[in-house]
């Protein structure tokens, strides 16, 4: 009886598809989607060339630390910060005004003026070089003074400036700061939209758990009634349809892994089979929600898909999947929400996952999909058990 | 007008589908209103910054701190923690930096202590790494040179103390403009969602199996109710459109109360429009009522991603960009983005909005004629 029931729910599920839709194409349709609007995000983000102007004049000309620098952070390489063209300043203008380039440094006697369309990042990057610049220049100045009256004051003073100059020149240009990086090398944000992904396919299959226990209640479904008047093991009956439906909600999250991996790049950090572990238990807990909302709310079919799909949307806008900061916001300012949210545990399951060396963030996540699941085990049989009707 | 009563009695029905999308435009519109600096001369850019210190903030640790805070939002905290690395990760914070324990002595002894940072490597931690380059080899240069701790700050002071001048030459409150144009592109969506759902949900009803025989054996003619369900379809169109209206005022004032403003709208109406078309068309593809939540979905979702509704047209890989062509949502938000950046709006100007409105009725034109041509050859099979 019990394979009976795994082979029928199996078919009645492979039969709708509308349902199939929702559980296989929609969330691999979803990732596609993903992957073209944010693949170039981060990639934008970091520091990239600016495109500048400089206005060509005597006064540029003649400056010569302002041309060295300007002309050396523009040889291509490592170090390369602005793409220059060199133009008149009528030129410089329409290129601004065309968007050919960010801005345009004019020289006025020694003194630098920059010229942006408007506030932003690359006028910022401008200004810090020329400032930089400056710096420098009077860093240099300054120490190149101060050892002058120290050689004065110690009485070895020569009178020749250059070794000086160039030393001290030197000393400064060649310092370097002492800097230790210890960012970690998983800083993809955009990955947190993939789990999201991943999570709300989990909380979609909870329509399939809810589809297919329509067919076990009397109030739904004519095979529903033929099956409760029937002598058969209703809890029999009931983990036979639920083993059908996890095992399609399971095909649709697996070929949603191999798609996320092998076509969209996504990158679940090294640790693949604690990933699938709380993939699975996210499964069932989608699948638990579905039983306890088909055993729960007295209606038709429609008003229960509509409350599965506004719960799994709600959880996964949380979860950060409209905006991947709303997590974070939710997480510091109303965390109960997502404590009791299973999009919000598998996404922080997957993500902490990505992040963090330790295990223990990904445990607590695991442990409470597990009591969610729970929870939801004992409220859909408290619903389901001992259904009497006078008449349907 | 019996046509026309049903056609509002079935869009009541889905009223709280219609509240969602309005919820969605509304709740996205509330969150993009936050108030930043709306100057018209240069402003720099700040990237987030969390310090944690550990050594006493006097002298060049305080030096450090005060400089970083004069060019950067700096938060100060007490110790590294996770929630540290949750901020970082979520980019509420660009750059992090790690100030260890007898910093200040260690300088002034010519140790070099190391300053420990965390980024997340975007163009504002670029930023935050390069002022602290600055300031770290600046204070370097004068401390090996004998100097008093007092001679030391005052000489940093002095070298870093140059702002060079900035000169701005858009007349545009580019941040208020942002917020709008974010506003009428994240609509696209919203928009096309509510009326190709509404709309198809409401004529795959008339188009069952039962109430079209009804309608045929009818003595008003097809024509006739064809063009009464055109007319409230219009009709719904035109209230959507009026809804969108409201909350554009209601979350930007008479802001909007401009030429720019008017050109706003529209370019919304003229959007509006093709989503109609598209919807008819769509009604007329797929009849089962279950199938049309998943087109919507398809149908908005993916021309929202691909043209730039959810992500900043900037941002997006260009070979997006030239799929995006295809879609009435490319044409549409194009238009808005031009209104962000127009400088002047006199007719002479307005080419490139006017070329894509031209080409959001080209697909209004299309789709129609595409409805009327199954229409045709629905006919032709019924015989």
């Amino acid at each position: 009886m019990f394979w009976h029931n795994v082979k029928y729910s199996w078919k009645v599920l492979f039969h709708n598809r509308v349902l199939l839709f929702w559980t296989f194409l929609f969330p691999i349709l979803l990732g596609t989607f993903f992957k073209m609007a944010f693949s170039d995000i981060e990639k934008k983000e970091s520091l990239d060339i600016i495109s500048v102007a400089v206005v060509r004049s005597s006064d540029y000309e003649n400056n010569v630390v302002m041309k060295e620098a300007l002309t050396q952070l523009s040889i291509e390489g490592e170090n390369q910060l602005f793409d220059i063209i060199y133009s008149s300043e009528e030129e410089a203008t329409q290129q601004l005004q065309d968007g050919d380039i960010e801005g345009y440094f004019k020289f006025v006697d020694d003194q630098v003026q920059i010229v942006v369309n408007q506030s932003g990042i690359d006028g910022t990057i401008m200004r810090f070089v020329i400032d930089e610049i400056n710096g420098r220049k009077k860093i240099i100045e300054s120490l190149v003074e101060q050892q002058i009256q120290d050689r004065i004051h110690e009485g070895n003073w020569d009178g020749i400036m250059e070794p000086i100059i160039e030393e001290v020149k030197n000393n400064v240009l060649q310092s370097k700061a002492n800097i230790k990086d210890a960012s970690s090398s998983n800083m993809s944000y955009t990955m947190i939209e993939y789990y999201t992904l991943i999570a709300m396919a989990c909380l979609y299959s909870s329509m399939i758990a809810m589809f297919i226990t329509n067919y076990k209640l009397a109030n739904m479904k004519a095979v529903g009634k033929r099956i409760v008047v029937s002598p058969s093991h209703k809890i029999s009956g009931l983990f036979g349809s639920f083993v059908a439906s996890y095992l399609v909600g399971a095909i649709g999250l697996f070929l949603l892994f191999l798609y996320t991996i092998f076509v969209l790049k996504v990158d679940y950090g090294n640790r693949l089979w604690p990933v699938i572990l709380i993939a699975c238990i996210g499964l069932i807990a989608g699948q638990m929600l579905g039983l306890s909302v088909a055993a729960l709310i007295k209606s038709n079919e429609n008003t229960k898909t509509g409350v599965l799909v506004a719960l799994s949307m709600f959880g996964s806008f949380l979860s950060g999947m409209m905006g991947i900061t709303m997590k974070y916001v939710i997480d510091t300012n109303l965390p109960i929400l997502n404590l009791v949210n299973p999009v919000a545990m598998i996404t922080d399951g997957l993500y902490s996952l990505y992040y963090y060396e330790s295990f223990s963030r990904y445990s607590f996540d695991l442990l409470s999909l597990i009591l969610f699941s729970l929870l939801m085990i004992i409220v859909s049989f408290r619903g389901l058990r001992r259904q009497q009707y006078d008449s349907i | 007008m019996t046509v026309f009563k049903t056609f509002w009695q079935i869009i009541k029905r889905y009223k709280m589908m219609i509240l969602l999308y309005t919820f969605l435009l509304l709740l996205f519109g509330g969150l993009n209103m936050k108030t930043n600096d709306t100057s018209l001369n240069f402003v720099d850019s700040k990237p987030d910054i969390m310090m944690i210190h550990e050594d006493e903030a006097i002298g060049i640790t305080k030096s450090l701190i005060d400089y970083m805070s004069l060019h950067a939002n700096v938060s100060i905290v007490s110790e590294m923690s996770e929630e540290i690395d949750d901020a970082l990760f979520y980019r509420q914070f660009n750059y992090v930096i790690f100030i260890p324990k007898n910093y200040r002595s260690d300088v002034l002894n010519g140790l070099k202590p190391s300053i420990t940072v965390k980024s997340t490597g975007d163009y504002q931690a670029s930023l935050a790494s390069m002022l602290l380059d600055r300031f770290l080899k600046t204070q370097e240069a004068f401390v090996d040179s004998k100097l008093s701790e007092q001679e030391i700050l005052k000489a940093i002071d002095d070298a870093l103390q140059d702002r060079t001048e900035v000169v701005v030459t858009s007349k545009l409150d580019m941040n208020e403009l942002s917020q709008v144009t974010q506003y009428f592109n994240f609509a696209s969506y919203t928009l096309m969602a509510t009326i190709i759902f509404i709309i198809c949900l409401v004529l795959s009803s008339f188009h069952e199996e039962k109430v079209k025989n009804r309608i045929l054996v009818s003595k008003m003619s097809y024509r006739v109710h064809n063009r009464l369900i055109l007319m409230a379809s219009f009709g719904y169109m035109l209230f959507v459109f009026l809804l969108f209206l409201l909350f554009g005022f209601l979350l930007f004032g008479f802001s909007l109360l401009t030429w720019r403003g008017f050109f706003y709208f529209c370019n919304a109406f003229f959007f509006l429009f093709v989503s109609l078309t598209l919807a008819i068309l769509i009604s007329n593809l797929v009849q089962k009522k279950e199938a049309v939540s998943g087109i919507v979905n398809v149908i908005a979702l993916g021309s929202a991603f691909l043209c730039g509704a959810f992500v900043p047209v900037e941002w997006l890989p260009s070979s997006v960009l030239k799929i995006a062509h295809v879609l009435p949502t490319y044409w549409y938000i194009q238009g808005n983005e031009f209104l962000k950046t127009a400088e002047k709006l006199q007719i002479s100007e307005l080419g490139p909005l006017a070329q894509n409105m031209f080409f959001l009725v080209l697909f209004g034109i299309g789709f129609l004629g595409l409805n009327l041509l199954l229409l045709r050859m629905k006919q032709k099979r019924n015989g």
